[in-house]
């Protein structure tokens, strides 16, 4: 009978995730198709996670929004010298350059040196055609000089905003020039796209994939295996130069298990087979219901996250103009009409904060003392009477002939969204403005058909996200420049359509205003402009959910370092020796 | 019986043809590409770099010129590279997902088969009894029990109440294809017993719902034949029970469940998406529905293209099967 059991045990026995072996294992809901793609050719957010413990950039940010040198000896600043900013005698900056130096100590996993010949190799790549990054910038704009074998100087020009608190990326060339050159020789000619593309999928993903995983890294892990569709492991890499105070008391080994299916995720979290979930994992709904099973086993982080929910207002076309919907007076009413704290309350338990700006509460350049539109219904009502609105025997309100119907559309199978939706269009209801939900599947709300076609009246509300980054605010949200049109090919992401010359020409200044004391100023005018015409209704920003077990130190991320692998190596295990540096905020 | 095998074979190639227009047709046509998800959120893009994506990807052709260009590959055997993966679709779908599928399904399909075939013939041959108001209860209860929600009880279950209430010592893992912790270099036999462990779970869940379905099947066709006449002019000449049953009711009874399981098959293939789903086992099911989503061209087109051949490869096979079981079936 005993051994019966003891052989069950071991059959149906799971192992228990834990400190025991100085490993980690964390869930997460994505597998990302390829690691390490120096080029990041495909942008989601799992991949930009996991790169995070396998890759090193010359400068880091903290979880602070500090800036600190990593692969560079020192962060480039104006005072040390690093940082230029050349102007012109009308006193405008034209170009600006950083110049790194890399340390000594700092190798490929391999324990080749890192040398500036592997940025020149990454920095002629992304500039050229056959390579499909998504986007360029700044990179196609800036040139590398060589200064002596460890440093190197890269210049914009035109300047480039946030020049000292980004830098180029890196490749391996002793590992992929040859391959490199092999495509080179093979695919100049080439004028068919889809050949060149089949030919850069080869080339690429010899060091990128699960079959082959990247022949060398820079960051503090390597990758040692990846089985697809379950998991892909990470080894501490012994050359990385940015070790803490006896390494041997950090986390070892890292372990990344892929469950899809987040409620089959939460079961893992529930059974202790997760030391940690990934920042691209939980919902919100599962992190509260997480938060009553806790019991000591694990805790549950609400992390103010850098992406902004908001509900764009149509106010291009001649729909539009009928709704008074092109009318500051008409949206603001619309926002006086929702109550967004009992919302995010109800809802959020009120861990997601209600915004009234599109930038980053956590930014420097975030204005706190705009206009906060508090529910008022009386206020709402003035505005549309104001606007000639009034309501018909149906109660709905009607100007001209014409009621006040609105159809209002967000991702379908959302179900947060769908939620805040119905609460919406209550709240609206009772101020006479009917609103019609009509939601739309991922691929056709972010295709090309839709949310680019305001001018064709294909919708009047619009809910989505963007991502507000804290350091990178560039204001281009609701540029004029950023209206999609035919002409620019519908690729801007003004939706909303509105156009405001004050707003323009100050976001106009901003783009070259490299002081950032100046640039605040700019940005306090345009965010009061933008309060007053609200071409958006702000919501408010959403946290990240994740849990981790007790006794896991530096296991942190904030709005600027996004994901937990900013700081990896210093990931570990108090009971091990490992030294808490950072605590969850 | 050749000539209509190979005038059915020839017959094939027009029917993968259209099969592949349609399956590529279709897919083009629904809204959005690869290129949108790389643009949506991303505040630097412009016009140029989406014209140099759509170009780089053949996005900015027309689907029928991407559909020839597509088949003058695959004729040859390049079937492309998955969008989402970064490597050939062939290895994506051989090597990485239909192994796991296999290893899923087909276990399940023969477990299952060997249980309700014996068990649908009890339950007719004692047709109105306990046992067989037990079964039939069962069986309604399996089909029609959603999988999702089966499957997340059992999870809850084996995987947190169960070591919960025996102290960790009675387990099964909650999903997944194999354990966090096992050793890139260990051996078959531990690979294989740590396999075994999660793929208790899913096959479970899989095999409630093929037992339930073919025990229902068996029970009616057994029903069925044993009310012909020649069973009765068997029972008359005073043949045993047993011998009316296993000789004479028993291979008529099980003929239907050959183009059962005929057609069962390329099913195998296809996986099963909500329990692949649910317990995230990564077999074909689950590929080819995020295929779908994230509109993995060559991903959607070498599953669907295979389990086309394999469906009519096996439709064939069963009507042949047919002529071998049942002798009044002749093909001339």
């Amino acid at each position: 009978m005993k051994k019966t059991l003891a052989l069950t045990a071991f059959l149906l026995g799971a192992a228990l995730a834990g400190p025991a072996n100085n490993s980690l294992v964390i869930g997460t809901s994505q597998e990302p198709p390829n690691i390490y793609d120096p080029w990041n050719t495909n942008n989601l957010a799992i991949t930009s996670e996991i790169n995070g413990y396998m890759g090193a950039a010359l400068i880091g940010l903290d979880d602070d929004g500090e800036p600190y040198a990593d692969i560079a000896t020192r962060v480039p600043s104006i005072a040390n010298g690093d940082y230029k900013v050349v102007k012109n005698a009308a006193g405008d900056v034209v170009r600006n350059s950083v110049t790194y130096t890399i340390r000594k100590d700092a190798k490929w996993s391999d324990g080749t040196a890192i040398k500036v010949a592997d940025f020149q190799f990454w920095h002629r790549l992304v500039n050229d055609d056959r390579v499909p990054v998504p986007d360029r910038d700044p990179w196609s704009r800036a040139k590398i000089a060589v200064n002596d074998a460890d440093t190197f100087t890269i210049t914009y020009d035109p300047p480039y905003l946030f020049a000292d608190q980004t830098s180029p990326g890196l490749a391996p060339s002793h590992i992929m020039s040859a391959a490199w050159t092999a495509f080179d020789t093979k695919t100049k000619n080439e004028k068919d796209a889809k050949v060149v593309n089949e030919e850069w999928k080869k080339f690429i993903s010899s060091y990128t994939t699960a079959r082959s995983l990247p022949k060398v890294v820079a960051g503090p892990f390597k990758p040692t295996a990846w089985r697809s569709g379950n998991s892909l492991t990470m080894t501490r890499n012994a050359n990385y130069w940015l070790q803490p105070k006896n390494p041997e008391n950090y986390v070892q080994n890292i372990t990344y298990r892929f469950i899809p299916n987040t409620n089959t995720l939460k079961v893992n979290i529930l059974s202790g087979q997760l030391d940690a979930v990934s920042a691209v994992g939980l919902t919100f709904d599962q992190g509260v219901d997480l938060t009553r099973t806790e019991r000591g086993k694990y805790k549950t982080y609400f992390v103010p996250g850098a992406v902004w929910e908001h509900i764009d207002i149509n106010t291009r076309g001649q729909k539009a103009k009928d709704l008074d919907l092109d009318d500051p007076r008409m949206r603001q009413a619309l926002l006086y009409a929702i109550d967004r704290d009992a919302l995010t309350k109800a809802l959020f338990q009120g861990r997601q904060a209600v915004s009234n700006s599109w930038v980053n509460p956590i930014s420097k350049l975030y204005k706190k003392d705009v206009n906060d539109y508090n529910y008022n219904q009386a206020r709402a009502k003035q505005l549309f009477a104001a606007l000639g609105w009034t309501a018909g025997s149906d109660g709905i309100l009607q100007k001209g002939g014409k009621k006040l119907s609105l159809n209002f559309g967000t991702t379908a199978g959302n179900t947060v969204r769908e939620r805040v939706q119905q609460i919406l269009q209550a709240q609206w209801k009772q101020v006479g403005v009917q609103v019609n939900i009509q939601n739309y599947p991922s691929s056709v709300f972010f295709g090309p058909d839709f949310l680019s076609k305001g001018q064709e009246g294909k919708w009047d509300l619009a809910m989505y996200a963007w991502t507000g980054n804290p350091i990178f605010e560039e204001g281009n949200l609701f540029k004029g420049e950023g209206i999609p049109t035919a002409a620019n090919g519908y690729a801007g992401q003004n939706n909303a359509g509105w156009n405001n010359a004050e707003f323009n020409r100050l976001h106009k200044q901003a783009q070259v205003e490299f002081n950032l004391s100046e640039r605040i100023k700019l940005f306090d005018r345009m965010q009061t402009v933008w309060n007053t015409e609200v071409p958006s209704l702000p919501l408010y920003y959403r946290v990240n959910v994740y849990t981790k077990v007790p006794g896991l130190v530096n296991y942190t991320f904030s709005a600027y370092t996004l994901y937990p692998s900013w700081n990896s190596a210093k990931i570990g295990w108090a009971s091990k020796g490992a030294v808490e540096e950072y605590k969850q905020k | 019986m050749g000539t209509y095998a190979l005038r059915r074979v020839i017959q094939m190639i027009p029917l993968l043809f259209v099969i592949s227009l349609l399956i590529f047709m279709l897919t083009a046509l629904q809204p959005g590409d690869p290129v949108d998800q790389l643009v949506f959120g991303n505040s630097n893009i412009t016009a140029d770099d989406i014209a140099r994506l759509k170009a780089a990807y053949g996005l900015d052709q027309p689907w029928f010129t991407r559909y020839f260009f597509w088949l003058k590959q695959a004729v040859v055997g390049n079937f492309g590279y998955s969008q989402d993966f970064g490597i050939p679709a062939l290895d994506f779908v051989f090597r990485d997902r239909l192994p796991n599928t296999l290893l899923l399904t087909v276990p399940a399909l023969v477990i299952s088969t060997l249980i309700a075939v014996p068990l649908g013939i009890f339950s007719a041959v004692r047709q109105y009894s306990l046992p067989d108001y037990v079964l039939t209860f069962f069986a309604f209860l399996a089909v029609s029990a959603p999988v999702f929600w089966v499957g997340a009880l059992a999870l809850y279950f084996f995987a947190v109440f169960l070591p919960g209430a025996t102290g960790g010592v009675l387990s099964l893992p909650p999903g997944g294809l194999g354990s966090a912790d096992l050793a890139p270099d260990a051996g078959w036999w531990a690979t294989t017993l740590d396999k075994l462990k999660y793929l208790i779970l899913p096959m479970m869940i899989l095999m409630l719902r093929e037992i339930a379905v073919t025990l229902r099947f068996m029970r009616a066709n057994m029903l069925e034949t044993l009310t012909q006449d020649y069973v009765r002019t068997a029972r008359a000449k005073g043949l045993g029970d047993r011998r009316v049953l296993y000789k004479h009711a028993l291979r008529n009874a099980v003929t239907p469940i050959v183009t059962l399981l005929g057609l069962s098959i390329p099913g195998l293939f296809g996986g099963a998406v909500i329990t692949e789903t649910v317990f995230s086992w990564p077999g074909m099911g689950k590929a080819i529905l995020d295929a779908l989503v994230s509109k993995d061209f060559n991903v959607v087109m070498t599953c669907l293209m295979l389990l086309a051949l394999l469906t009519v490869i096996f439709q064939l096979l069963t009507d042949l099967a047919y002529g071998l079981v049942d002798p009044r079936v002749r093909y001339s």
